[in-house]
C-alpha cells in the first residue's frame, strides 16, 4: 500500500523540541563536538575503535532523550542502497583492502568474486561508521533549532572573515538548505498526490517497470524544481522587502552563551577524539 | 456496485494521525462519520485545521484508513490493499485546496489531458474531453491549450487544475476549497456549471469550504466537522437555522440568513431561514410592500 507521507521518513534535519542536556548545549559546542567525533571516526578502521566510538555516540543519543527508533527510521528508505553497496564491497574489494592488524586471508574465491577477511572487515566497519555518522547528524539537527545552528556556524566562521570568508552568507546558505528539505518533501507529496489522483500509477501495485518508473521521476522532478525556483524568488523578494543587507553591522536577538557544561563537554570530547586519532594503530583488533 | 438508496460513500468512526509513529505525530481525525448518497450535493464545513482535507483525501485513496474506522466508496473498502485504486481515482475526482500546485505538465492542454491519456482513451476522445473540460471551466480550448502552464495567472491555474479533474468525468467530484482566489464572476460561473452537471448528469458533488455563502446555494446537506469529529449534520436549512451552535464551532452563517433571522427576532417577519440572496430579497420585498401600504 502506498504512502505519500514523506516527512515521516525524513529524520535528519527535523528539530524535535525537548529539554535534555544535549538540547540545552551551546550550538558552537555541539558543532565542534560533532566535528571532533567525525574526525575520530574517519581515522579509525579497527573493530575495537569503531565499537568504542559507536558506544560514545550512542551515549549522546541516550542523553538527548530522542528515541533510537526515530533515528533509525530515517535509514529505512536508504536500506536497499546500503545493502547493494555492502555487497559490492564484500564481493569485489577482497584484493584491494588490507585488513587492520592482520594478514590478508582468502575466505572464498570464485571467478571475479574474492572475499577476504579484509573485505568482511570493510563491510562491518563501514556499517558501524554509517551508524555513528547517522547518530551524530541526527543528534545535531534533532536537538538544535535552525536559528541556533545558523548563529553557531556564523560565530564559528567569524574569525575567518579577516581572510575574506563570508561567514554570514555561508551560514545563511546552510540555513536555507536545511529549511527547504521539509518544504520540498511536502511539495513532492502534493505533486505525487495530484498525479496519482489523476490516474498516474505512483505506488500502485504492479511489476517492476524501470522505464516507467524513470519517466515518472522526470514528471515529478520538473514541477518540483519549478516550484523550488519560485519559492526561492519569493524568498529573495521577502528578504529585500525587509531590507536584508547581509551580515555586516547586524545584531542578534539571540545571544549564545558558552556555559561550564559546554566547556567541559568540549574539552572531554576534544581530548577523547585526539586520543582516538593518535592511538588509532594501537588497538589490538 | 451501489443502488440509488445505498450510500456511495460511507465513513464510519474514522481516525487518522499524521506523522504516525514519530515524536511529531498529529491527531487529525478522531471519529468522523458520514454518509453520502449518489447524486447528492453535500457540504463539509469546519474551521481551518478541523480535518476537512484529511477526510476528503480518504475518499479517493490518497490517505488509506490504517487505524480505527472504515471508509467504503462505491462498494470498495479502502482499508483493503487489493482494491483497484486507479479505478477508484477515476470515479472520484479531487480538486485540491491549492489547485495551482497540482499542475505539472508544461502546456495547459497536456496537463488537462493527463488523466484521460492515463486511462488509455483514443486520441480523438482525449481531445474531445479536454475541450469539453476546458470550456466548462471557462478556459477557451484554442486560446489556452498551447499556453505554458506556469505562466498562467493564479485564477487561470485554478481553472486549469479543475479542468484536469473534470476531464476524467468522475462520478463524484470533490472541491476542497478550490474556488477561493478565483474572481467573483468566474467563481459564480464555475459553481453554476458544477451545479448544472450535478442536476443534469447526476454528478455527486462534495464541497469543502469554511465559507457559508458558497455552500448555501449549492448543497442539499451539510456535515460540520470540528476538531476531527462530525459535530453536526442535517439539511442546509437545518444547519443554518442553528447559528449559535455554528458559532461555537468557529463558523458563521451567510449574511443574508443572519439578516432575516434578526428580522424574525424583531417580529418583522415570521422566523425563517433563508439560504440565498434571492430568497432573502423576497422576504425583504414583502416587508417593504406591507410597510408601504
Amino acid at each position: 500500500m502506498e504512502d505519500f507521507e514523506f516527512l515521516r521518513n525524513i529524520t535528519i534535519g527535523q528539530y524535535l523540541p525537548g529539554d535534555s542536556i544535549v538540547h540545552r548545549m551551546d550550538p558552537r559546542a555541539k558543532i565542534s563536538i560533532m566535528l571532533f567525533l567525525v574526525i575520530a571516526i574517519t581515522f579509525n578502521i579497527s573493530y575495537l575503535a569503531n565499537i568504542i566510538l559507536l558506544v560514545v555516540t550512542f551515549l549522546f543519543v541516550i542523553a538527548s532523550g530522542i528515541s533510537l527508533g526515530y533515528i533509525l527510521s530515517g535509514v529505512k528508505p536508504a536500506i536497499p542502497f546500503i545493502v547493494v553497496l555492502a555487497l559490492l564491497q564484500l564481493l569485489f574489494y577482497g584484493d584491494a583492502y588490507i585488513p587492520y592488524n592482520a594478514v590478508s586471508r582468502t575466505l572464498f574465491r570464485w571467478g571475479w568474486i574474492h572475499i577476504t577477511n579484509g573485505s568482511v572487515q570493510l563491510v562491518i566497519v563501514s556499517t558501524l561508521r554509517f551508524l555513528q555518522l547517522l547518530f551524530l547528524a541526527s543528534l545535531l539537527t534533532n536537538t538544535t533549532t535552525t536559528s541556533e545552528l545558523t548563529h553557531g556556524m556564523e560565530a564559528m566562521l567569524a574569525p575567518f572573515s579577516r581572510i575574506g570568508l563570508p561567514g554570514h552568507e555561508l551560514s545563511l546558505v546552510a540555513t536555507i538548505s536545511l529549511r527547504f528539505v521539509p518544504i520540498l518533501a511536502e511539495q513532492l507529496e502534493i505533486i505525487m498526490k495530484a498525479q496519482a489522483s489523476r490516474g498516474a500509477e505512483l505506488g500502485a501495485k504492479g511489476k517492476l517497470q524501470f522505464i516507467q518508473t524513470t519517466r515518472q521521476v522526470v514528471v515529478l522532478i520538473v514541477p518540483l524544481f519549478i516550484d523550488a525556483f519560485r519559492r526561492a524568488e519569493d524568498l529573495i523578494l521577502a528578504m529585500q522587502a525587509r531590507c536584508y543587507m547581509g551580515g555586516r553591522g547586524r545584531t542578534h536577538l539571540m545571544t549564545l552563551k558558552f556555559s561550564r557544561t559546554d566547556l567541559i563537554a568540549y574539552v572531554v570530547v576534544l581530548v577523547f577524539s585526539a586520543a582516538m586519532v593518535i592511538f588509532r594503530n594501537s588497538f589490538p583488533f | 456496485m451501489t443502488s440509488a438508496n445505498e450510500p456511495i460513500i460511507q465513513v464510519n468512526d474514522l481516525h487518522h494521525r499524521y506523522l504516525r509513529g514519530t515524536p511529531l505525530e498529529v491527531v487529525a481525525l478522531k471519529g468522523v462519520t458520514m454518509e453520502i448518497y449518489p447524486g447528492e450535493a453535500v457540504g463539509i464545513i469546519g474551521r481551518t485545521g478541523a480535518g476537512k482535507s484529511t477526510i476528503v483525501q480518504h475518499f479517493n485513496g490518497l490517505i488509506r484508513p490504517r487505524e480505527r474506522g472504515k471508509v467504503i466508496v462505491d462498494g470498495m473498502d479502502l482499508a483493503d490493499p487489493d482494491i483497484d485504486i486507479r479505478a477508484l481515482r477515476q470515479k472520484v475526482g479531487l480538486v485540491f485546496q491549492y489547485p495551482e500546485q497540482q499542475l505539472f505538465e508544461r502546456y495547459v492542454g497536456d496537463d488537462v489531458a493527463f488523466g484521460p491519456l492515463k486511462m488509455g482513451l483514443p486520441m480523438d476522445e482525449v481531445r474531445e474531453r479536454v475541450r469539453e473540460a476546458m470550456e466548462m471551466v471557462g478556459l477557451g480550448f484554442e486560446e489556452f491549450k498551447d499556453r505554458y502552464t506556469f505562466s498562467l495567472s493564479g485564477g487561470e491555474m485554478r481553472k486549469a487544475a479543475m479542468a484536469g479533474v473534470l476531464a476524467l468525468r468522475p462520478k463524484i467530484l470533490i472541491l476542497d476549497e478550490s474556488t477561493s482566489g478565483v474572481d467573483p464572476r468566474s467563481r459564480k460561473e464555475l459553481l453554476s456549471r458544477i451545479d448544472y452537471l450535478h442536476r443534469t448528469r447526476g454528478l455527486t458533488v462534495i464541497f469543502v469550504s469554511p465559507n457559508m455563502e458558497d455552500m448555501a446555494g449549492l448543497v442539499d446537506r451539510i456535515y460540520v466537522i470540528d476538531d476531527g469529529r462530525t459535530v453536526m449534520s442535517g439539511t442546509t436549512r437545518e444547519i443554518f437555522s442553528q447559528p449559535e451552535k455554528l458559532v461555537q464551532h468557529g463558523l458563521g452563517i451567510p449574511q443574508i440568513t443572519e439578516i432575516v433571522h434578526e428580522l424574525g427576532r424583531r417580529g418583522k417577519v415570521p422566523p425563517t431561514t433563508v439560504l440565498t440572496v434571492q430568497e432573502g430579497k423576497e422576504v425583504l420585498w414583502k416587508i417593504l410592500n406591507s410597510s408601504g401600504t
